[in-house]
């Protein structure tokens, strides 16, 4: 046993903590996936991108014929956990590129497929962003539902259908596309098959979908006739649902270490607020109201970084771990949730109020936390689902739905 | 980074995991549960054969020096076996105390005695407020010469019963600091003016009232010095409530493959109750939690055995596996339905001993508090 990271890793940290110094504005914090909503962000985001490209950052851990560093899996931890905690923005180029489309594009992806795609999102530039389309409106937590039909007609596939939910479609060059290649499929996972699509292609639509807040991260897509070069089909046609299953893994996977930071540094920040508020001529941090929540929250936190580092390591071993990101997934969900719940209590009613007014408090990060919180508990796989994949591979109980 | 035990740690806890499974079956736990002394001598002396109670002893004390991670490990596999044994009293609370405080004397006294099971130890810290507080320690020690005299009642004190010496946490100053002015005596249980008496409880275990009147110590059986005795009883907090962790988190994860095991042979409704996600999802729920616990209990067990400050990571350990193990045990009941609640069924035995584990060396709300300071609130 050893719960330490190495010289090597620290090094890494130290230098991740001087670039945050001379590139974010001081103070700077954004939270998980809210760089898509406005352009001025955005634009932030891939500038930043290009610069953590530049320092061979953004996809350390890839093989370097590919555009990455060929970095261990720990520093790749460490580089996850400053991010998370300092909020660096444009680290997952479009929330999927960095995450899940390139680590499965390694893993089973074509020669050419990795050689085109994989240097692009290591680059950092706009032609390097990436969305994914699985959702559709009857195929939500029931994946394989999907109808979104992919047919050959020569050296192409044609199209047709509509997406939902999807993330950072407006920002996409890219998307990871899910459609049905067999609709007639003794068993429906059986004739689904795993596309890069272009979004400049003819016959894309894309609209977007407000969140309650008024941000856009979201869209829906209709794809009338689009053509696909049959080369851009990754893997076997109908045999795309083990891929997408993987793929899922390292979706859930990759916000881990991540979630873990930014949760951290929230925590810190609402300590140092209960350290400094006065309340009836005391600092908040005497009442042991606040001081039992704010160590149950600390446990939390701790304890998501532990089994994340434990799916990490498990990784390292050389084994694929099959229930762990689910779990992984789950308990950060709920660390979220109550650390938000905890952060409006703390803050009061100023926990309502967001950036950049004068009232709000910390930045308005207690306030956004909240806000994308049961986001959170849905996006990547519900919570249900989740235990769902804990209960029967993790515990091999039966299927149960 | 490095999530596993070492070979010869997996052995150990192989060959653990057989012997109590052998030596301690459930039936042999229902017997001791009505047994007087609470525990078994043969299994105590394969134990000491087995150089179980001498693990982390130095060999110069006839131990076999080993790792403290071989101790959580060891303590896992009792607590997932529920060992009724004196076992963590005498080697956790007093001997790791006695090898890192004791004089040359006294570890030469009792380190080898207890390596080869010939006495049984216990902490007698505990008094009327139930607490580990400084300020709750109030029995007295007066000096009289060569010689201190104790007066006063120590409650909930684990293997009193049995024991043949016990750790004494006694007051010795009235400083405006409660934490000053506290002495620790290894005290003959045979001694003249001690009463044992003891406690019914839940599990049932042997948690004992002691009573010491006008008990005569000699000033050879401080334990450190005088009115220093609460860096020993920090200590224990640490070092020992991690082992108290390692055993809960043992529990929790016989009772999670217990319930799991419950849900995939028990048939309603034509199909196994662990197809309905009423009890599959609770079944998931447990097991990121049971996880969740080991790995917090690892850390802090690792720092420990760095020789690190820790209190941080301890206290979030013994928080996070009494709650843990306490939804697991309540959830697993629920699982087993009215099975659960029968006297025949196990899971009985684990839900019972819940209590005992939380309370023993502080319960969640203690260690939040510990943890609260520790972030500097």
């Amino acid at each position: 046993m050893d719960f330490e990271f190495g010289e090597k890793e620290e090094k890494l940290r130290r230098e991740i903590r001087n670039f945050v110094k001379e590139e974010l504005p001081p103070g700077y914090f954004s939270l998980v996936a809210e760089e898509e909503s406005s352009d001025e962000e955005w634009e932030f985001a891939m500038s930043i991108a290009k610069k953590l490209a530049k320092r061979g950052w953004l996809t350390m851990a890839w093989p370097k014929e590919y555009g990455g560093q060929g970095a261990s899996i720990w520093e790749q931890a460490v580089y996850g956990e400053e991010v998370g905690y300092w909020g660096i923005p444009g680290t997952s180029m479009g929330v999927s590129g960095v995450g899940w489309v390139g680590p499965s594009l390694i893993l089973f992806g074509g020669e050419e497929q990795r050689r085109k795609y994989l240097p692009l999102i290591a680059s950092g530039e706009p032609d390097g962003v990436w969305c994914t389309a699985y959702s559709e409106p009857n195929a939500g937590s029931d994946f394989a539902n999907i109808q979104t039909r992919a047919v050959r007609e020569g050296d192409e596939y044609i199209i047709n259908g509509q997406k939902t939910w999807t993330s950072a479609a407006h920002r996409a060059r890219w998307c990871w596309l899910a459609a049905k290649t067999d609709p007639d499929a003794a068993k429906k996972h059986r004739g689904i098959s795993l596309f890069i699509m272009d979004m400049k292609s003819p016959g894309i639509t894309v609209r977007p979908i407000l969140g309650y807040s008024g941000v856009h991260i979201i869209n829906e897509e209709f794809f009338d006739n689009v053509r696909v070069p049959a080369s851009n089909l990754v893997g076997e046609e109908n045999k795309g649902w083990y891929l997408l299953m993987q793929s899922l893994a390292f979706e859930r996977a990759s916000f881990g270490v991540g979630l873990y930071g930014s949760n951290r540094r929230i925590l810190d920040e609402i300590i140092k607020y209960a350290k400094e508020t006065q309340c009836r001529g005391k600092p908040l941090s005497c009442n042991p109201l606040v001081r039992h929540k704010l160590a149950d929250r600390a446990i939390e936190v701790e304890t998501l970084k532990l089994i994340s580092y434990q799916t990490l390591w498990k990784t390292s071993q050389g084994i694929v771990p099959v229930y762990e990101p689910s779990r992984d997934k789950a308990y950060g969900d709920l660390v979220m949730e109550r650390l938000a719940i905890t952060g409006t209590e703390i803050l009061g009613a100023y926990s309502q109020v967001p950036s950049p007014s004068k009232w709000a408090k910390l930045r308005g990060c207690v306030e956004r936390l909240y806000s994308f919180a049961p986001a959170m508990k849905i996006l990547s796989g519900t919570d249900e689902i989740e235990r769902c994949v804990i209960g029967q591979f993790g515990l091999g109980l039966p299927k149960s739905y | 980074m490095d999530f596993s035990f070492t070979e010869e740690q997996e052995m150990l806890r192989t060959s653990a995991r057989d012997f109590l499974g052998k030596e301690c079956p459930k039936t042999k736990v229902r017997e001791l549960e009505a047994d007087e002394r609470g525990y078994h001598p043969q299994t105590w002396h394969k134990m000491a054969e087995l150089g179980w109670m001498g693990l982390v002893i130095p060999s110069e004390y006839g131990g076999t020096g080993g790792q403290f991670m071989d101790l959580v490990l060891l303590l896992e596999e009792m607590g997932r076996n529920i060992l009724p044994s004196p076992f963590f009293s005498t080697v956790a609370l007093c001997s790791l105390p006695i090898l890192e405080f004791g004089s040359k004397g006294q570890k030469e006294e009792f380190l080898p005695k207890v390596a080869k099971g010939e006495i049984i130890l216990a902490l007698a810290l505990t008094e009327s407020s139930a607490t580990y507080e400084a300020s709750e320690i109030r029995l007295r020690a007066t000096p009289k010469g060569e010689e201190y005299i104790l007066e006063g009642t120590k409650l909930f004190v684990n293997d009193a019963n049995v024991a043949n010496y016990l750790l004494v946490a006694t007051r010795t100053g009235d400083r405006e600091n409660p934490e000053e002015g506290i002495t620790l005596f290894l005290v003959d249980a045979t001694s003249r003016g001690i009463k044992v008496e003891v406690i019914p409880t839940t599990a049932p275990d042997k948690q004992c009232q002691v009573n010491f009147d006008k008990v005569t110590v000699s000033q050879q059986n401080i334990l450190g010095e005088v009115n220093q005795g609460w860096e020993i009883v920090e200590f224990i907090l640490q070092k020992a409530t991690i082992l108290k962790c390692a055993e809960i988190i043992g529990a929790s994860q016989a009772v999670l493959e217990m319930s799991n095991s419950y849900a995939k042979e028990r048939v309603q409704f034509g199909r196994p109750i662990g197809s309905f996600q009423a009890i599959q999802h609770k079944l998931a729920d447990m097991l990121i939690e049971v996880d969740g616990a080991k790995y917090l209990v690892y850390e802090a067990a690792w720092k420990i055995s760095q020789g690190r400050p820790s209190i941080l990571e301890v206290s979030m350990a013994k928080a996070k596996a009494c709650e843990v193990h306490q939804r697991a045990c309540l959830d697993g009941i629920q699982i087993h339905g009215a099975l659960g609640f029968s006297q025949d069924h196990d899971i009985g035995l684990y839900f019972r001993r819940v209590k005992a584990a939380e309370f023993a060396l502080g319960d969640a709300d203690f260690h939040r508090e510990r943890i609260a300071s520790e972030l500097g609130l």
